[in-house]
């Protein structure tokens, strides 16, 4: 068990909406989304002592120019100590919350601003795109030769899981489905239009079984956050989002080396991230995952112990997981809905577990949320991250 | 738009002996003398023992299809021109897991746990894929 458990919260948040922006510059993003988390959280920017920009992926140059405190100099952050650079792709949120978390315990930090910004919609084509996800996390000596790419790997994981559990296409298409039914309600989101699961089985044929509106897309955003100490979130705060645990493995880098291709390591991440936290899936109000492509939504739900094996498809069917459900899920719209902005979905997915639990949902907060499990996993699902928040002590 | 050519695998002096085995259409993989495991990719070290005791046998060439797609549309780049082909996770007899593509196979008639074995596809003058074929024909 860590010493962050109970000894680390987030006090604000802040986001920019997702999508096709070709007058903004990357650093907007950044810049916007970082303020909105100091002004949420109600401190003076000069409290920032620690910041932590993500790495970005469309451009080395804005990359470069983040890790060598462009941000910093932005935002006018005079009591800076530290700029450092975090990167583990989709995992990038679990990164800030382990990382971070250690220095606000460890008294090297008191407020560490971590923020994401990137604009993999319009900063790179559509096959630049393509191309670049082709060269993340797959490896070039054994993989990128035979053609592989993000949504051969997606495929490839949904195969074997339909395989092996019996769930079908439908149901892989009711997590699209689920996620957009929530995006409907995100001011934020890149697509805010109905779907049914009849437009998704219709979609252009991607890899097979993998459709076009099971892919997600690729766009322009930003979000960030702060996080400090429970004892100085109390005193700054009515709703401080407390850290009370983690589960986390890293179990491959190229896919194909992965040994159990349908449950990555979910399980174990789970039991010690509820132990840790003493709480039981039961016990979860929401369920923020990591989505980028239905397969890995529904083994995450399932693994982590929301259901069991192979009965997750029916859930996200039944509407289970929509507004109103008996477990909300992913309820910013996910990467499917709201967008994939580079290590940026996984962040936002983060970032609405702790607005969930602040209560600053709007249209779509769900009353009484008091616990949300969050997950995230990075490259071609090289690792899992499950991470259990709260608002209360419990 | 210009097809950009096919990344090629950089040859290292620990991947020599299975490039130079494929160029001669022989599929070999990496075994540790310690805990005498079956190695792939070829490794540094042993990745489950650690030792640096490594040596090279020739594989069966034999094994399933663990996982397979049929990649339709939105390739990258330097395979547009390829859809539709077949990327399959294989597992050897051996228990090792290669990524790969599966050849002179109807995409409708490829299957999870269809056996398959291996055959080889030239590159150029150092370099020839493993690629894999169902089993048997």
């Amino acid at each position: 068990m860590s010493k962050l458990k109970g000894n680390v919260a987030i006090v604000g948040i802040g986001e920019v909406p997702t999508g096709r922006f070709p007058d903004r510059d990357a650093i907007y993003h950044a810049i916007e989304s970082s303020r909105l988390a100091i002004k949420d959280a109600g401190i003076n920017k000069g409290d920032i002592d620690f910041v932590m920009p993500a790495a970005a992926l469309y451009s080395a140059q804005f990359s470069t120019d983040l890790a060598c405190s462009r941000i910093v100099e932005e935002l006018g952050l005079k009591n800076v100590r530290t700029n450092c650079q975090i990167f583990g792709g989709g995992s990038t949120s679990a990164c800030f919350m382990q990382l971070g978390g250690s220095l606000i315990t460890s008294g090297i930090a008191k407020y560490v601003l971590c923020v994401q910004a990137d604009r993999v919609g319009t900063g790179v084509t559509a096959q630049g795109g393509i191309d670049l996800f082709s060269a993340a996390g797959i490896s070039s000596e054994w993989e990128r030769p035979y053609g592989q790419h993000v949504s051969s790997v997606a495929a490839l994981i949904s195969t074997r899981y339909q395989y092996e559990t019996g769930t079908s296409d439908r149901h892989m298409a009711a997590v699209c489905v689920s996620n957009r039914k929530w995006a409907e309600l995100n001011p934020n989101a890149m697509y805010q239009k109905p779907l049914t699961i009849e437009e998704v089985l219709a979609s252009k044929m991607l890899s097979t079984p993998l459709r076009a509106k099971e892919s997600n897309m690729l766009c322009d955003g930003g979000s960030a956050f702060i996080m400090t100490s429970a004892e100085r979130a109390r005193d700054i705060t009515d709703s401080p989002v407390y850290f009370f645990g983690e589960g986390s493995r890293v179990t491959h880098f190229a896919l194909s080396q992965e040994p159990d291709l349908t449950r990555f390591g979910w399980a174990e991440a789970a039991k010690e991230a509820f132990e840790e936290a003493g709480l039981t899936p039961k016990d979860m109000h929401i369920a923020e995952l990591y989505d980028s492509y239905p397969m890995i939504q529904l083994i995450t739900f399932e693994e982590i112990g929301l259901c069991k094996r192979g009965e997750g498809g029916e859930m996200f069917l039944k509407g289970d997981t929509w507004p109103g459900g008996k477990i909300p899920t992913t309820t910013n719209g996910g990467m499917l809905s709201q967008g994939h902005t580079g290590a940026g979905g996984g962040v936002a997915i983060l970032v609405e577990a702790v607005r969930q639990l602040m209560g600053k949902a709007g249209k779509r907060q769900v009353k009484g949320a008091q616990f949300a499990v969050e997950t995230a996993t990075g490259g071609t699902y090289m690792d899992v991250h499950v991470t259990i928040l709260g608002n209360t002590i419990p | 738009m210009n097809t950009p050519e096919k990344l090629v695998p950089t040859i290292h002096s620990w991947t020599e002996p299975y490039w130079k085995a494929a160029r001669e259409r022989k599929l070999m993989i990496q075994r540790c003398k310690d805990c005498k495991k079956h190695i792939f990719y070829p490794r540094i070290c042993c990745p489950f023992c650690f030792s640096d005791q490594i040596e090279w046998v020739e594989a069966s060439g034999k094994g399933k299809v663990h996982s397979y797609t049929v990649v339709q549309n939105n390739p990258p780049s330097a395979f547009v021109k390829d859809v539709p082909f077949i990327i399959a996770i294989v597992k050897l007899e051996e228990k090792v897991q290669m990524l790969t593509n599966i050849v002179g196979c109807d995409p409708e008639q490829v299957k999870c746990d269809m056996p398959v074995e291996v055959t080889f596809e030239r590159v150029n003058d150092e370099i020839t894929l493993p690629k894999f074929r169902p089993a048997g024909r």
